[in-house]
Parts: structure tokens; sequence; C-alpha cells
């Protein structure tokens, strides 16, 4: 037998023992994230800062990667080891799922009785979070979209910079403009480089859908006026070769890679890539994403939720770090360690998020962006991912690659929608 | 055995019986009977295209690996000097992480900056010609060739190094008495070569139809499965179905259909490999 060995073992247990027995009385709290290094920094500035300022609650991190979060999480509850769940947790998918099956804790009576404030959020997000009637989660931040532009391509080519005025076809024109193509026909420069995740967002913006009813649709409008504008408005880009085309902006690495290689002029990202943009020298600004004449401003946001484990045995004390979380504190130490828009309008609007010495872009394009926030409203019943994914993309791709006309693609997509929505039960009565 | 019973036998069941339900993970199970097999071969219109999918893949794919590895190991096996540095090259595919070698070719196929177009784009250059290379992935027509270059390309070495162990187990004595009897190089090819390799051909053309119909990672990286279907294949449709969109009943009815289709298949072969499959020791 290694005596060092025992010697190590026994140091360690006791260690533990030791500092189980400094917080025996302290109520833990499990709290259960994702998160790069850099996220997971600031989530830990947030658990140290609360746990600093309490005593009779210790937060503890549990963190698991992006890639199995989610996966893992259903796995526990499938298995029924709901329990294993940590008391506070963040979710990005199938928060509807959850919230109907009952492993989420309704917040509504914790409000109440707390005096929470819902009104600081910004709008929708409350709505957003609201399940049969109840709240079941409080949305972190709005992971909003904004135009990118590459300062020097535009000086080169001319023209004005982006800003709130600017309508699509301002947007089309500078598309064109700042496209070079070499003799031979390949392009070098693309006007835009706009990932198909992000096109959803020009439906919106024209004030149509996909589907008539985000929550309960009954039949597909996506053939129609408003929302074919924006089927026509991207072909067109992608068949003048002015955006480059999906596959090979995926190819390439995705958005930000060709706009940090100074392949394309414009995207549609979120604030997380300016720190990326910063670091590699690029003289780059944002502005509000441009909106089709007579169209409406719209963020399709997404942006995770924190919530609240309902098997959780220690639902109180889960509460109290819960609204801290996602009071004007938390909130704060997350603006100063990330770059991260808050839900919360009071932080939004705050000197530390507005006038703070480290911001990399116009932070105001985002609080303009911010008050037109509507998660999600592209669907969110149960199978719209489904949908989504294996009927209307695969269906749009045939558009954007230019093997069928906008007009005869929206004609195919629109009756394969109606099909599944027949086969799914909608409109379901309620 | 305990672990073959509880890791293989308990899911193996459990998959059939969970295909006679629609389950979601998180709801109890509802059994449905046979209405996940019934909608997959009435009203599921994509289910057909990955089947048509894949049925092409697995078309191109098995003839062409086993003609180019049968090739490849012929050239191999060779007494060169310096041989097993091309057979470590031919390889080195194989033990490449499929994820890294689609990423490299996604690179290599890029319309503008690519290697591959950039060949092609370099060449119109020189001949003053309007020449533009095709546009692998944004295109129905190309994306499928572009997935069967890298599933060539990735998988090639290992065929090859199956035809080479059999080419090597062939009796120099045997090429040697077809020389006497004066057969040319073509014929002692076609006489000798062939059918002491045609068990090893039979295990490698096995090999490649289960793979063609498990086909998954190569298409899933380089395409995602599209654009327009184009590169969906049954086990991407499996995948989707269980983990994007749980329905974990119809994924396992699907996977069932896949098991009795490469079993179907692969019974096929056994029956037909007596016509031409030759084993030394039954003489």
């Amino acid at each position: 037998m290694n005596y060092r060995i025992l010697i190590v073992v026994g140091a360690l247990l006791f260690l533990l023992t030791a500092t189980a027995a400094a917080q025996d009385d302290a109520t833990i709290i499990r709290w259960g994230v994702w998160g790069s290094e850099e996220e997971l920094a600031s989530h830990q500035a947030v658990a140290d800062t609360f746990n600093a300022q309490h005593d009779d609650i210790v937060v503890i991190i549990e963190h698991t990667p992006w890639n199995d979060y989610h996966i893992r999480l259903a796995t526990q509850i499938a298995a029924g080891h709901q329990a294993s769940v940590p008391d506070v947790f963040f979710l990005a998918q199938d928060f509807g799922r959850y919230a109907e099956s009952g492993v989420l804790e309704a917040l509504d009576a914790y409000i109440t009785s707390t005096s929470y404030d819902l009104s600081d959020y910004w709008p929708n997000l409350v709505e957003n979070a609201t399940v049969n009637g109840s709240i079941y989660g409080l949305q972190r931040d709005l992971d909003m979209r904004l135009l990118y532009y590459n300062k020097a391509m535009f000086d080169a080519a001319g023209i004005g910079y982006p800003d709130e005025t600017w309508t699509w076809d301002e947007w089309a024109e500078a598309a064109e403009a700042l496209t070079i193509v070499a003799p031979n026909g390949r392009t070098e420069q693309y006007g835009l480089g706009m990932e198909y995740g992000k096109w959803g967002q020009l439906v919106l913006q024209t004030g149509g859908g996909i589907v008539d009813d985000p929550i309960n649709p009954s039949a597909c409008v996506l053939d129609q006026m408003p929302a074919v504008q924006a089927v026509v408005f991207m072909s067109d880009l992608l068949e003048n070769g002015y955006a480059m085309r999906f596959g090979t902006l995926d190819q390439a690495g995705g958005d930000t890679r060709v706009f940090l290689e100074r392949r394309v002029a414009m995207i549609v990202q979120n604030g997380s890539r300016a720190a990326t943009f910063a670091e590699a020298g690029m003289d780059f600004d944002v502005a509000p994403l441009p909106i089709p004449e007579g169209g409406e401003r719209v963020n399709n946001s997404g942006g995770a939720r924190f919530v609240m484990n309902s098997a959780s045995e220690n639902k109180d004390a889960a509460w109290a770090f819960l609204s801290w979380l996602q009071g004007s504190q938390g909130q704060t130490i997350y603006i100063e360690t990330s770059e991260m828009f808050p839900a919360l309008r009071s932080v939004a609007n705050s000197s530390a998020y507005l006038e703070s010495p480290d911001q990399l872009f116009d932070r105001e394009a985002l609080v303009i962006e911010a008050a037109h926030v509507r998660s999600m409203s592209l669907g969110s019943f149960p199978e719209w991912d489904e949908l989504s994914d294996l009927i209307v993309t695969p269906n749009l791709q045939s558009i954007f690659i230019g093997d069928t006309t906008p007009e005869d693609g929206v004609v195919v997509i629109c009756a394969s929608v109606d099909r599944f929505l027949e086969q799914n039960g909608y409109p379901r009565s309620e | 055995m305990l672990g073959v019973l509880v890791f293989t036998v308990f899911p193996v069941i459990f998959s059939l019986i969970i295909s006679f339900h629609k389950w979601d993970l998180l709801t109890a199970p509802e059994f449905v009977g046979l209405k996940n097999y019934i909608s997959l071969f009435t009203d599921d219109l994509i289910f057909r295209r990955v089947l048509e999918n894949t049925l092409v893949f697995l078309i191109v794919l098995v003839p062409s690996q086993t003609a180019i590895s049968l090739l490849l190991a012929l050239a191999l096996n060779q007494n060169l000097r310096g041989m097993s540095i091309y057979r470590t090259i031919y390889y080195l595919p194989v033990v490449t992480t499929i994820v890294a070698a689609a990423l490299i070719f996604q690179i290599m196929l890029d319309f503008d900056y690519g290697a591959i177009s950039g060949v092609i784009w370099q060449i119109g250059d020189w001949l003053q010609l309007p020449l533009q290379p095709p546009d692998w992935l944004n295109t129905t027509l190309w994306a499928k060739p572009a997935v069967i270059m890298l599933t060539l390309w990735k998988n090639v070495g290992f065929t090859t190094v199956l035809f080479l162990s059999g080419l090597q187990g062939i009796p120099a004595a045997l090429y040697e008495a077809a020389s006497i009897d004066g057969a040319n190089a073509i014929q002692r090819f076609r006489y000798v070569t062939l059918p002491m390799l045609s068990s090893t051909t039979f295990f490698i053309i096995i090999i490649l139809v289960i793979g063609a119909f498990q086909l998954f990672g190569e298409a899933f990286i380089l395409t995602g499965g599209g654009p327009a279907y184009a590169t969906m294949t049954v086990t991407q449709y499996i995948y989707e179905n269980a983990f994007k969109f749980f329905r974990m009943g119809k994924a396992a009815a699907i996977s069932w259909v896949l098991f009795v289709a490469i079993f179907a298949f692969t019974l096929l072969q056994v029956r037909l490999q007596r016509r031409w499959v030759y084993y030394e020791m039954e003489q």
C-alpha cells in the first residue's frame, strides 16, 4: 500500500468535510448554465457576488457545455431524475414543452409575494415566457440582430453609412455597390453575407409570417403579400450575386469569419461578435436593421431564460437567487463582464451600459431595436422546429439556389406546410 | 454477457417496442399500433426522398469504391522501394476524423476561393475562357457528388488494405502456372486474380452496402442534408426525428425499416455469392 496516496486522499476527504461543515447551515442552490470559458467566468462573477452578499444561501454552478446541455436535460428528465436537475437553470430550447409538462415551476406566486417588478422588462419578454397564463421563466438578455458594416468598404464604394432610416431599397442598392466581381466572374467581395438562420426576420419585418398564427396556426401565408416580399427580396440579392449564397457562407465558416476575412461588407449578427472584430483591428460599426417600405421594425430575437426546477427542494431560496439574478445587480454584473444586452430596460438605459468606456460599437442601435422585440414570433407551437427544419427550410433552399422561382416555390412550400398542419391537428380548438 | 444484455439486447428490444408508440421523452409513451410504420410509407414524402438519396449513394458508392480500391490495391502490391510509405498515405484518411475531413472539404470546395474551384478559375484565366467551377454545395446537381467524393476519399484506404491482404494471399505458383500456359497479364488478372479475390470482394461489398445504408456523418457535416433535401440520408432523418423533434416512436420505426432493408440486402448477397464467390477450401 502506498502511504502517500492514503495521506493525499485523507487530506482531501478532510478538506471536503471541512468545507461542507462551514456551509452546513446555508441552503445550497444548484445553478445550471452552459457557456464558453468567458461566459462561465461572467456566470461565476454573478455567483460570487451573490454568495458574498448572502449568508444563508450558497449558489454552486453546474456547468455543461452548450452542445450537450439540452440533450442532457431531456435525458435526466426522461429517466425520472428531475431532482438531479439544478434548482435554477438556464434554458434556451423547448421552453414551452418543459413548461407544459410541469418540469418548470410557475413563478407567479413568488412574483406577487415579493413584488418583483415585471414592468421593467422590454416589451413581449414577459408574454413570451407565459404558458397557459403562468410565467415560467425570466429572460436574461436580448439576442438582437444588428447590421454590422465594414466602414472601409463603404468609404471605398463612396456610400454613406447605414442608419435607422434605411429601407430594404437602400440596403439592396448598397449591397450592389459593395459587390466586386473579377473579370473572370469570381466574386471578390459580396455586399451582404447574411446566414440563412436570419432570413426569418425579414418575413417579420414585412408584417407577415410563414403561418397565419404563430401559436395556433391554421394556414401558410408565405405565398401571400406581405410575407412573400421577403422571399423575393432575398432571392433577388442571391440571384444577382450581391449576397453570398447560404451554402458558400456555411462553407466559408459563417458570417463572422467572412466578415473578418473581408469577403463581405455587411453581416447580420448579434452584439457578441463585436469583441472579435475589435480584436482583429477592424474598422466597423453597427446600425439597426433596415426595414421594408411600409414594413415594421421587428427584432425576432432569441435569448435564453432562467427557470426554476419544479422538483427543487429549496424553492424559496431558489427564488431569492433567481430574483436577484434577474434584478439590477445580477444584470449589471453581466453587462460589465460580457457583451450582453440586458432584458431590463433600466439596466440598458443606465450609464453603466450606455456610457461604458469599453463599448465596441454604437449601443444606441441596440436600444432602438430593443423597443421592437418580438421573440420567436414566426412560430411557437410545439411542432414549429420540425416544420421549419424539415419542410420550410429545404423548400426555401430550392428557391434560394435558383432551382425554382420565388412565385412557384412559395406555392410548393405552402402546400407542404398546410399538409403538415393538418396532419398534426392544427388549428387546435382551445 | 451482462454487458451485452444491458447495452445491446435491451435497447434493441426497447426500440422495437417504442416503434409502436408515440413518445416525446417527456410524457408517457402512447400506444399507436402500426401507425408509425404505415405513415412512413403512405404520407411521409420526406422519408421517400431520404430513401431515394440513400439508394443513389449506395448504387454509386458500392461499385466505385470497390473498383477504386481494387485498382489501388493492385498498384500498391508491387515490389517497389518505399511501398510501405505509399500504403500508409492511402490509409491516412481512414484514421482522420470525419468532422475534420468534412470541414477541409468544405474549404476546398468553396466556390470563390476554394482550392478545387481555384484550379478551375485559374485554368479559365489561362485559356481566356469563361470557365466556372461547379457550385458544389449550392446546387442539387453537385451536392451529391461532393458527398460521394468525401466518402470515397475517407474510406477507400480501408477497403484497399483488405484487397491488398487478399492479393498477398494468392500463391505465386498460380501466376507461374498461368504464365507457362501462355496467359497474358489481362488473362492472368481475369482468371487468377479475380476468382482468388472473390471471397474478399464479397466481404467488401457486404460492408460497403451496410456502410452506404448508414451513411450519415459525411453528408451531415458537409451539407447538413441540403440543399433542398439533396443529400439527406435515412440515418440523418432518424437522428433529426429522435433528437431534434423528439419523435422517438417514428425514429425507432425508421430504424427498424432500415434494419430490415440491410438484413434483406445481406441475405440476398449471401444467396448470390454461391454463383460467383470461390472458396479455396471447397476443392
